[in-house]
């Protein structure tokens, strides 16, 4: 690794950087473009974030304490957990001295803001002997904690066993190298049945006996309850805005999407995530009410499902182009809950999940169903055309949001969506939804570029006739 | 070198599976080591793990399969498109890893396509990331029902009796197996790691009386042997992804070494990885097969694998250590970096090397480094 | 008096050298074709064409590269490892790590105090980070592969574009030149991304000093400059010789230990 890498933790860079700029709220515009001559990495980021608004100032704000507790956290007496994006971190939260960080954030965030993206720390992750393929998501910010350029990480929990090798794999290599506790949920292929939930329950319950045992605290069940009502909080304003979303137009700024996953996968159940839910809620309903598009040039042209994920590099790229081309994002798998009020839930028995905080069994209970439904952990357990599974959701979800047509972006480091997407792009289309396969690399630039990638979008929203 | 052996490893169709099906026996493949093929032998169904030998392209399998995917499960999808798979009766996939996983999606949907590629009965065999507590509960639960389901898919009663029988003969087989591990280990050497690896493959395809009938010969034949095959030579032990294709123990051979052992989802580890003949059949297969000890795919396990496989190499007097992965295989991939780390901290001298899975391509290149590594460990006459 | 032979068939190109009473005293490189005994009979003819000596008069051959075994004149084959250390350490005796970027693949190769082997780690995914990499690019920019190292000296901003994977590392470069970049910026942005996949592989085994290249890539100061830059060490050059032919050197040299 370059020496010059090794000045800063990556870490510090972001809780300096969104607790700086978060104050950026006080700015005129001129001010803005003066500050922004300063930061031209992170102005592709930081320019349309901030032209949200308020949410854009809670969302800096949010990420900037975030950071800033975990740099701080061996200081003040915190142990510092690894996980992973779809593990929910409440149960985390009701801990008192134990902080969550999430990989695949850090790689992101890393990929949008800095010159060369995590290239580096992917970089490194393969010169220690974890493998180069796989998913990039994870080798970003693993090379930075595993290089010693972060908080120090004192043991690793999470829920990809059984769905993605690749991630459970990159936990438990971390893990093993630094040294630490491991406890990996694991999960069945089925969802709904009696003995997956039940299943999910058990293990669930072994988790909690884990982090009990490692940070020598028990759990703090007013804490718990404090965090998972702060949850069901979220969860109805998510949905208030994912049934907007349904309107035509979209009043949904597309934008929306990255920053209600990001801060919902670090700080489920705190408040001042509900605090940015309350504030777009009052955007989206204003354009609802006006009959507005979420666009900022007002045009809905077309609306696009994303089957998977968004692409992170060069500052919110594809954001910048949907809106340039009057495309209106209505979410990917990254965007759903599947709370059992959320106007995407069908009532079929088992699908979704229900908030009981009754008591320390059901609290428990509804953390290891919330978890057993997160993004990837519910979608891709199963085969792709088992019901409730991918094929499933992207046409409910497709249906409902009136999607134009459909794109896969990815990793190459996706074993399991690789394995399959030639099968739900040819099933999608055939039902009627041109869908795009990109193959770049959502993280990693150096995979293709954006200027190609753009490139062959283009290509395809105009051939299908799109737009 | 024993011919019914080489000839059962190196191809698909041979002729104790012709026999079987013209005696209207019934078989049915299976992808994983991690299930009980006792289960079909007291069904009297030939068990037989799936092979990506002989399987020349790829081009059926990438109408299914993306690309950055391992290529093993791509050959077992090629060779069913070519209708090679089309003597099975059913086939029970399990979830090994993600993209072997997947083989249920892409065969099915090459079933649609292509007529007659799709075995009459696929079944999904869900097994867990951990060995133990609830884990090892609902593995026993998985076992159940696909008794159940093997029961009514062949008409066939599999009794109590009739698991305990199954159970009985393949241990047997492990001890004779356990047998030829143990004269890799003695001095003089008397048997190649090719005889030894297309053995222990064989069986994987072949009805275990059969098998056993031919081990029983085959251990005799080298125990009358006097000649140490391991003069001037490099003993290596090989571990890593699956390996179904000795020619990469051969090739190893070729560079002037021997291979003395295997840490590879075939044969067994150590005299212990029997099914305990005591216990309730199906709790007994369970504590067998559910065993964190062979492949990553048993997440949190990694530091008792290590410290198994390096006792192994001290017990045989390995001179060296390869791993392979095949590309795109992270599970190992990363283990074996892993693992590359604790060899050198314990002064094994390691050659960690990643290839593409299929008629062995490579040859060239994979030659080129294991020779590289053989001169190696003898300049440094270890 | 030992006059012995060294050859190195490779996937680009075939070398050979002959080293008379430990001295260097002729060498030829030819491109290989499809058949490696073919190639090692025409570099040998031509060897002996330029030094007059008889092939009889040659003592020991010891062969190295891909086709190694099919040469019916040497006695011995030995890894191309092995002969890169061997060629690397007569020129540079105080070599401790070697990295050798070939036409088909790139090695890094640590040897201890008594020049023994100690690991070695060779790039196993695909043409990045080989010579093939940079060869595919040079004809993208219609520009000999050797000119590569010479334009990038000019550039002040390279470019960074797609490395992983040399076809879509092509798309870029296409379009980048259709853009009208400067060449010099995309030749140097060629080499740092040569230099990046190599330092990958280096920076895995923990480099030592001394550190040299071998190899046809060597000759490429740019990926020299970038690679020296980005491992933020001095890579010592091999001056009496090319690079390319430290191979046949060092089998040469097993030659004449066998003597």
């Amino acid at each position: 690794m370059r020496p010059e890498l090794k000045e800063y933790n990556l870490d510090w860079l972001f809780a300096s950087t969104f607790s700086v700029a978060k104050n950026l709220g006080n700015s005129s515009p001129g001010e803005m473009e003066y500050v922004f001559n300063y930061i031209p990495y992170v102005r592709p980021l930081l320019k349309p974030l901030l032209e949200t608004g308020k949410p854009a100032l809670t969302f800096l704000d949010l990420f900037g304490d975030y950071y800033t507790n975990i740099v701080n956290a061996k200081e003040n007496g915190k142990k510092v957990v690894m996980t992973t994006f779809c593990f929910d971190p409440c149960i985390f939260y009701a801990v008192d001295n134990l902080l969550p960080v999430t990989l695949e954030i850090g790689t992101a965030l890393t990929s949008l803001a800095w010159k060369r993206g995590t290239t580096d720390f992917m970089d490194y992750c393969t010169e220690i002997g974890f493998s180069e393929t796989g998913c990039s998501s994870q080798r970003g910010a693993m090379g930075a904690y595993l290089a010693g350029l972060g908080a120090q990480i004192d043991l690793v929990a999470l829920n990809m066993g059984g769905v993605c090798d690749t991630n459970a794999n990159a936990y438990n290599f971390a893990a093993q190298y630094l040294d630490v506790p491991y406890y990996g949920l694991d999960y069945p292929s089925e969802l709904t049945s009696d003995e997956a939930r039940e299943y999910h329950h058990q293990d669930y319950r072994k988790l909690v006996h884990f982090i009990e045992e490692h940070t020598n605290c028990k759990f703090d069940i007013d804490q718990l309850r404090e965090v998972l009502e702060e949850k069901r909080k979220q969860d109805d304003l998510m949905n208030e805005i994912e049934d907007m979303q349904r309107l035509v137009p979209n009043p949904v700024p597309g934008i929306y999407h990255i920053m209600i996953y990001a801060a919902r996968y670090i700080y489920s159940g705190q408040k001042k995530f509900t605090k940015m839910l309350e504030e777009m809620v009052e955007i989206v309903a204003k354009n609802a009410k006006n009959g507005l598009s979420g666009l900022r040039n007002g045009v809905e042209k077309n609306r696009t499902f994303l089957v998977y994920i968004d692409n992170y590099s060069y500052g919110i790229a594809l954001y910048e182009w949907f809106e340039k081309k009057g495309i209106s994002h209505i979410g990917n798998i990254l965007s759903r809950t599947f709370a059992e009020t959320a106007p995407y839930t069908t009532g079929i028995p088992g699908t979704a999940y229900r908030i009981d905080t009754t008591n320390f069994d059901t609290m428990i209970d509804t953390l290891a169903d919330i978890n057993a439904r997160m993004p990837m952990t519910r979608t891709i357990r199963g085969s792709y055309d088992a019901p409730n599974m991918w094929l499933d959701d992207t046409l409910s979800l497709a249906k409902i949001y009136g999607a134009d047509c459909c794109i896969y972006l990815g990793t190459p480091g996706c074993r399991n969506t690789w394995s399959n997407i030639k099968l739900l792009a040819r099933d999608l289309e055939a039902l009627g939804y041109p869908t795009f396969i990109a193959y770049g690399d959502s993280f990693d630039s150096r995979v293709e570029t954006w200027d190609t990638s753009e490139m062959r979008f283009e290509e395809f929203y105009n051939i299908r006739g799109l737009l | 070198m024993n011919t019914v052996f080489i000839k059962a490893a190196t191809s698909l169709e041979n002729s104790s599976i012709q026999k079987w099906k013209e005696n209207g026996g019934k078989i049915v493949g299976y992808t994983c080591s991690f299930m009980p093929v006792e289960l079909l032998s007291a069904a009297d169904i030939l068990p037989i793990r799936l092979r990506g030998i002989n399987a020349h392209s790829m081009e059926i399998s990438d109408s299914y399969y993306g690309p950055f995917v391992c290529s093993f499960p791509k050959a077992v999808i090629q060779l069913a498109g070519t209708g090679k798979y089309n003597f099975l009766d059913g086939v029970i996939i399990s979830n090994g890893c993600d993209t072997l996983r997947r083989m249920n999606d892409c065969w099915r949907k090459m079933g649609e396509d292509i007529k007659g590629s799709l075995p009459s009965w696929l079944y999904y065999f869900d097994v867990p990331h951990k060995p133990d507590g609830h884990a090892f509960d609902w593995y026993v639960n998985q076992v159940k029902k696909l008794i159940a389901t093997i029961e009514k898919q062949f008409d066939v009663r599999i009794t109590e009796e009739k698991l305990n029988k199954a159970i009985k003969a393949q241990n047997d087989v492990r001890k004779m197996i356990w047998e030829i591990e143990k004269l890799r280990s003695e001095t003089p050497l008397r048997i190649t790691g090719t005889e030894a690896y297309s053995a222990i493959i064989a069986g994987t395809i072949m009805p275990v009386d059969e098998y056993k009938k031919h081990l029983n010969e085959f251990i005799i034949k080298i125990r009358k042997r006097k000649k140490d095959l391991a003069i001037d030579k490099k003993k290596i032990f090989l571990g890593g992804s699956i390996c179904d294709d000795f020619e990469l123990v051969s090739l190893i051979e070729k560079s002037n070494a021997v291979v003395v052992g295997e840490n590879i989802c075939f044969g067994i580890r150590n005299e212990k990885d029997m099914v305990c003949e005591t216990e309730d059949p199906i709790k007994a297969l369970a504590t067998k097969y559910l065993s964190a000890s062979v492949c990553p795919r048993m997440m949190g396990w990694y530091k008792e694998r290590a410290a198994m496989i390096i006792e192994r190499v001290r017990k045989i007097n390995a001179d060296g250590v390869i791993i392979q992965n095949i590309r795109f295989c992270d599970l190992h991939g990363s283990e074996n970096g892993l693992l590359e780390r604790d060899f050198e901290k314990n002064s094994i001298p390691s050659l960690r090397i990643e290839r593409e899975y299929g008629p062995l391509t490579e040859t060239g290149r994979l030659k080129m480094r294991v020779d590289a590594f053989i001169e190696q460990l003898k300049s440094t006459n270890k | 008096m030992s006059i012995v032979a060294g050859f190195d068939v490779g996937s680009l190109s075939t070398k050979s050298v002959i080293i008379k009473n430990n001295k260097l005293v002729g060498s030829a490189i030819i491109k290989s074709g499809p058949k490696p005994v073919e190639s090692a009979n025409k570099v040998l003819q031509k060897l002996l064409d330029e030094t007059g000596i008889a092939q009889t008069d040659i003592k020991s051959a010891v062969g190295t590269g891909y086709g190694r075994e099919k040469i019916a004149f040497i006695e011995y084959a030995i890894s191309e490892i092995s002969c890169h250390a061997k060629g690397a350490q007569w020129f540079i005796p105080s070599a401790r790590t070697i990295i050798d970027i070939g036409g088909q693949d790139c090695k890094v190769i640590k040897l201890d105090n008594e020049g023994n082997i100690k690991k070695f780690i060779t790039n196993d995914k695909c043409a990045s980070g080989t010579g093939r990499f940079l060869d595919v690019m040079a004809k993208v920019m219609n520009i000999d592969v050797s000119e590569l190292g010479k334009l990038s000296q000019k550039s002040t901003k390279p470019i960074s574009f797609a490395s992983i994977c040399t076809v879509w590392a092509q798309a870029d470069v296409i379009k980048h030149i259709n853009s009208r970049r400067p060449a010099e910026d995309i030749c140097a942005g060629i080499n740092v991304a040569m230099a990046n996949r190599v330092a990958m592989l280096t920076n895995a085994i923990k480099v030592e000093n001394d550190i040299c290249m071998t190899g046809g890539v060597a000759k490429n100061q740019g990926v020299v400059k970038a690679l020296s830059s980005i491992l933020g060490c001095r890579i010592k050059k091999v001056k009496k010789a090319d690079p390319q032919l430290i191979g046949a050197i060092g089998a040469a040299l097993f030659a004449q230990e066998k003597l």
